[in-house]
């Protein structure tokens, strides 16, 4: 039985052993209920990190207004369906965000510089039981990138290597998945690009260069005109100068701009690491969600018709492959394990960060399934045991091997 | 104006510190007197990771000598002043091997000499050289590692470098407001060094900074930080100076910076040195007078509560045994007449039953026939009347003992008097008389019998005489016969009822003398052990009450002693505390000599 349906029993069987108690009874048809909806994302971080922007950038329009709230975004091209949370500022109020981020199925947590990072939150949501066996639910976001390279064009390359730095260190991979830069002020500006804001920009761009330049060289400058005042209000200096260093460059449709800013503003990258981390996994992170709010009713309410399910829950959490399957995948990804790249691939894969199916897994080969598993399952039994490889590297290729022999057993 | 009036008070305070045996502080005050009697100025440019300091200094000399970089990059202190011509060195410390008196010092070209030192794991600090008009006065500035960066180093070697530092430049980014942790380390940084202004860097970047500006200084004003303003940025002053574009430079807002450091940090140096060693008193006297204050206040309040409870303590002890002497004695004689008084009662109780006892014995014994055994009875009786008597006694008097024990001595029963109940009273039986008993022969039976016999004889025959027989006659003997055997029959009852009479007379006589001299004896043994008793006691509460009386004593000798020295001692702290304070304003009075107009906040 896998995780999630493991955790939905688990749920049922709660329900029942409950059935007379109708606040744990309440909370666990809510937990059900739960499990069924999209991942909801909690955004949060001190004031001015930026958060209503990621939202309204993530939303592709302007939802999110002061102090919190939360907004669905249905499932569209480049994103599956997700519900929000925009929370208030953690210091404003540190019970109610924890509350919120517990509601919640995973959370971003934003931080304006890297130094600063105010890591109480996620220490608050990783001191559980639960939470803490694997910090799978949380992504460090750097979200003022554009600050930390100076505003410069290139400013999301610099900041990416800072997150880079960050996110092999000890402090940050215990607590989190990944540390993802992004300029959320340029990322909002492209998701919500109007074609009007395209002529201005490519009117500027049309008019003598050097006197352009100029203009870049401060906001007090660019902002002298009403009309540009308000571009730099949506941009930022550092939106504004990418936007037109990319219109220079050949962005010339409101489209090519939008994909280009989104790319440069590191947002491509945020959406991507929210759909691998988080969406993909939209079931591990559920049945997380669900063992959480079991494991708060059995301790509030412990009674002996529930003493199995204690048991039991701790028997699942033990044996739960599918959190150490996503940590391995961070690992991999953020190069805190590192192999070499065709292995990684393929670790990748076996793991299932190109999907969860057993096909997507072993790939399409045309060799029989199971024989590509029990290969598989052979090669990696290899690396895990390999002593060239370093401690995280042979700890990853464990979980492979535990992949493989999952994969084996059904494809059977 | 009396040349550096602030060199006297700064002496002043090294004797202080000399006096109050804190070598420690003599040598960072000679360290910085030293560096104070040295000319020029040096500007710590400080503040957290990330804000943009090493730019500053760069925008300030238009020329990139301090490394800058996206992530944490300044690791040592750097050192940018005047020279004729640029030169670069990294200063090293190389430990043990080289000597600490000789740091390495190794030249590297100008453009790359902080980037080299800040990757350099030897590297303590970077010194860099400029041609520049505005180091030419003596203007040091020195760019430093960010404070609150992970590295723990490196915030401590910015704080090492502040205490050298005639003026910090604090630098924030005016993308935020000021941090709590940023209001913090300005109010650290103004008490040891109160000349300071906060730098918002990045003004190009940031739409607002006007706004944040504003915000800033409101905050400052707020929390009473004094300290000025001023926002600049870097970028635009060094694109200004690429250009030779005197508005963008105007932009720049680094003309202000100039000025402030040209006129007002560099205009007034001897305010400057005063308002350093002015803040530097403060921090000294601060430190020497905390331990000092404590002291005091220890003195005054706490001391000798412990021995002025342990006083008091004794006084109602003693108090509390004056009180007890006249209960334990009444006591000891309730107790002994009691005991008198049962002891009496408990003999003659039990001879009586012993006397009756023997009288129930000899109504059937015959006393000729059983004395001796009654005789062994007797004595053996008499004997644990005695023993059972007198153990009581002895029982008696150790449980009265006991209870006058605790009454003497309260905490603990020493001296209890177990060896005064070894004199008991013993072995008053005495011997035993066997009483005069008439033995009952055959001679006296003969004769007894014969004079019955006769008076039968008699009367028979005179009888029978009557009838014509003689006086002797077969009837007149028969009778004789028969008299005399009821005679001598008689006669035997009547002895034996007379000596069992004498046996009764001689058993009572003597459980009367054994009840008179044992009880006598016993009462004697009583009264010995009463006096006794009585004696040791008073003996033992004597000596309980001069032991007291003299702890108490010494205890207030102690706490006279104490008192006094505690006195002189309070004294002399508070004469210290007074040199100390008028140090303090010694210091006050320099920093607030002639405030010069622009180094005020």
């Amino acid at each position: 039985m896998t995780l999630p349906e493991q955790a939905w029993s688990l749920l049922n069987r709660a329900l029942e052993a409950y059935v007379d108690s109708p606040r744990a009874a309440n909370w666990l048809r809510g937990q059900l209920a739960r499990f069924t909806e999209p991942v909801r994302l909690a955004v949060v971080g001190p004031r001015g990190s930026g958060k209503s922007t990621l939202v309204n950038a993530l939303a592709g329009e302007t939802v999110a207004g002061a102090g919190g709230g939360r907004y669905h975004l249905p499932a569209g091209r480049s994103q599956p369906e997700l519900v929000l949370l925009d929370t208030p500022p953690y210091h404003a109020d540190p019970a109610a965000v924890e509350r919120m981020c517990l509601d919640a199925d995973a959370v971003l947590q934003l931080t304006a510089h890297p130094h600063s990072a105010d890591l109480s939150l996620l220490r608050a949501l990783q001191d559980h039981p639960i939470a803490g066996v694997a910090p799978v639910n949380a992504l460090v976001v750097l979200s003022r990138a554009d600050e930390l390279g100076g505003g410069r064009v290139d400013a999301i390359v610099s900041a990416r290597q800072v997150a880079r730095r960050h996110r092999r260190g000890n402090v940050l991979s215990s607590l989190c998945q990944d540390v993802v830069p992004v300029a959320a002020l340029a990322a909002c500006a492209g998701r919500t690009l109007t074609e009007a804001e395209f002529d201005l920009l490519a009117g500027l761009v049309a008019a003598d260069k050097a006197e352009l330049d100029a203009l870049l060289l401060s906001a007090d400058r660019f902002a002298a005109d009403p009309e540009r005042a308000r571009l730099l209000v949506r941009f930022g200096l550092f939106g504004v100068r990418l936007a037109i260093t990319l219109v220079r460059r050949g962005a010339d449709t409101r489209p090519a701009l939008a994909a280009q800013l989104l790319q440069r503003s590191g947002f491509t990258d945020l959406r991507d690491a929210i759909s691998g981390y988080f969406t993909d996994r939209r079931e591990v992170l559920k049945a997380r969600s669900a063992l959480i709010g079991l494991e708060v009713v059995l301790r509030r309410e412990p009674r002996p018709a529930a003493a199995p399910l204690v048991a039991e829950l701790e028997q699942v959490l033990a044996g739960a492959h599918e959190f150490a399957e996503l940590r391995v995948l961070a690992a991999l990804r953020t190069g805190r394990a590192r192999l070499p790249d065709e292995l990684r691939e393929e670790a990748l894969r076996l793991v299932g960060a190109y999907g969860t199916d057993a096909a997507e897994r072993l790939g399409d080969t045309g060799v029989p399934p199971r024989q590509l598993a029990m290969s598989a399952l052979g090669l990696w039994q290899e690396y895990a045991e390999n002593p060239v490889l370093g401690a995280a590297e042979r700890q990853a290729a464990a979980v492979v091997v535990r992949s493989c022999a999952a994969l084996a057993l059904t494809t059977g | 104006m009396t040349p550096s009036p602030w060199l006297d008070v700064l002496d002043d305070t090294i004797r202080a510190c000399g006096v109050h045996a804190r070598t420690d502080l003599v040598d960072r005050l000679r360290t910085r007197r030293a560096e104070l009697g040295r000319a020029g100025v040096r500007v710590l440019v400080l503040g957290g990771p990330g804000q943009g300091k090493s730019q500053l200094i760069n925008g300030l000399v238009n020329a990139p000598v301090c490394a800058v970089g996206d992530d944490v990059t300044t690791a040592v202190p750097a050192i940018v002043q005047h020279s004729p011509a640029p030169s670069g060195a990294i200063v090293t410390d190389d430990g043990p091997r080289r000597g600490i008196e000789s740091p390495g010092r190794v030249p590297v070209a100008v453009e790359s000499v902080t980037a080299r030192a800040n990757r350099h794991a030897g590297a303590i600090r970077a010194e860099v050289g400029l041609p520049r008009k505005l180091l030419e006065p003596g203007l040091a500035l020195i760019d430093s590692p960010p404070v609150g960066s992970p590295v723990a180093q490196h915030t401590h070697r910015t704080l090492a470098a502040l205490a050298q530092a005639d003026a910090v430049l604090l630098v924030t980014d005016a993308t935020s407001e000021l941090s709590a942790a940023e209001l913090d380390l300005l109010g650290r940084v103004v008490r040891l060094c109160p000349t300071v202004v906060v730098v918002l860097t990045k003004i190009d970047l940031a739409p607002g900074w006007r706004e944040i500006a504003e915000r800033t200084r409101e905050r400052l004003v707020r929390d009473g930080l004094p300290a000025t303003v001023l926002p600049v940025s870097a970028s635009l002053r060094l694109a200004a100076a690429r250009t030779g574009d005197a508005v963008l430079n105007e932009e720049s807002g680094y003309a202000p910076l100039v000025r402030y450091l040209h006129q007002d940090l560099m205009g007034h140096v001897e305010v400057l040195r005063r308002r350093s060693v002015a803040a530097l008193v403060h921090l000294t006297v601060e430190q020497l007078a905390t331990p000092l204050r404590e002291q005091l206040t220890e003195l005054r309040s706490a001391g000798t509560d412990e021995l002025t409870m342990r006083w008091r303590a004794a006084g109602r002890r003693l108090e509390e045994l004056q009180r007890e002497s006249t209960r334990w004695q009444t006591v000891l004689s309730d107790e002994v007449a009691d005991l008198i008084a049962d002891l009496d009662f408990d003999l003659r109780d039990r001879t009586r039953r012993i006397a009756r006892e023997a009288d129930e014995y000899f109504d059937v014994a015959d006393p000729a026939r059983d004395w001796p055994e009654f005789e062994q009875w007797l004595r053996d009786n008499l004997e644990a009347v005695a023993k059972t008597n007198s153990g009581w006694l002895l029982d008696r008097f150790e449980w009265i003992a006991r209870k006058i024990a605790t009454y003497v001595a309260p905490r603990g029963s020493e001296g209890l008097p177990e060896a005064l109940l070894a004199g008991a009273p013993r072995d008053h039986i005495g011997d035993l008389r066997m009483p005069a008993v008439e033995r009952f022969g055959v001679g006296q039976k003969l004769f007894v019998g014969m004079r019955g016999s006769y008076s039968g004889l008699l009367m028979f025959g005179l009888a029978t005489t009557l009838a014509g027989m003689p006086l002797i006659n077969p009837i007149s003997l028969g009778a004789g016969a028969a008299f005399g055997a009821k005679s001598v029959f008689e006669e035997r009852g009547n002895r034996l009822k007379r000596r069992q009479a004498a046996a009764k007379t001689a058993t009572h006589r003597h459980v009367d003398d054994f009840f008179l001299t044992y009880g006598k004896e016993s009462k004697d043994t009583v009264r010995l052990i009463h006096r006794e008793l009585r004696d040791r006691c008073t003996a033992v509460a004597h000596e309980l009450r001069t032991e007291i009386t003299d702890t108490a004593k010494r205890i207030k000798q102690v706490i006279d002693a104490e008192t006094a020295e505690r006195g002189a001692r309070a004294r002399e702290v508070a004469r210290r505390i007074e040199e100390l304070n008028l140090l303090y304003r010694r210091g006050h009075a320099l920093a607030g000599a002639a405030e010069p107009r622009g180094l005020t906040a």
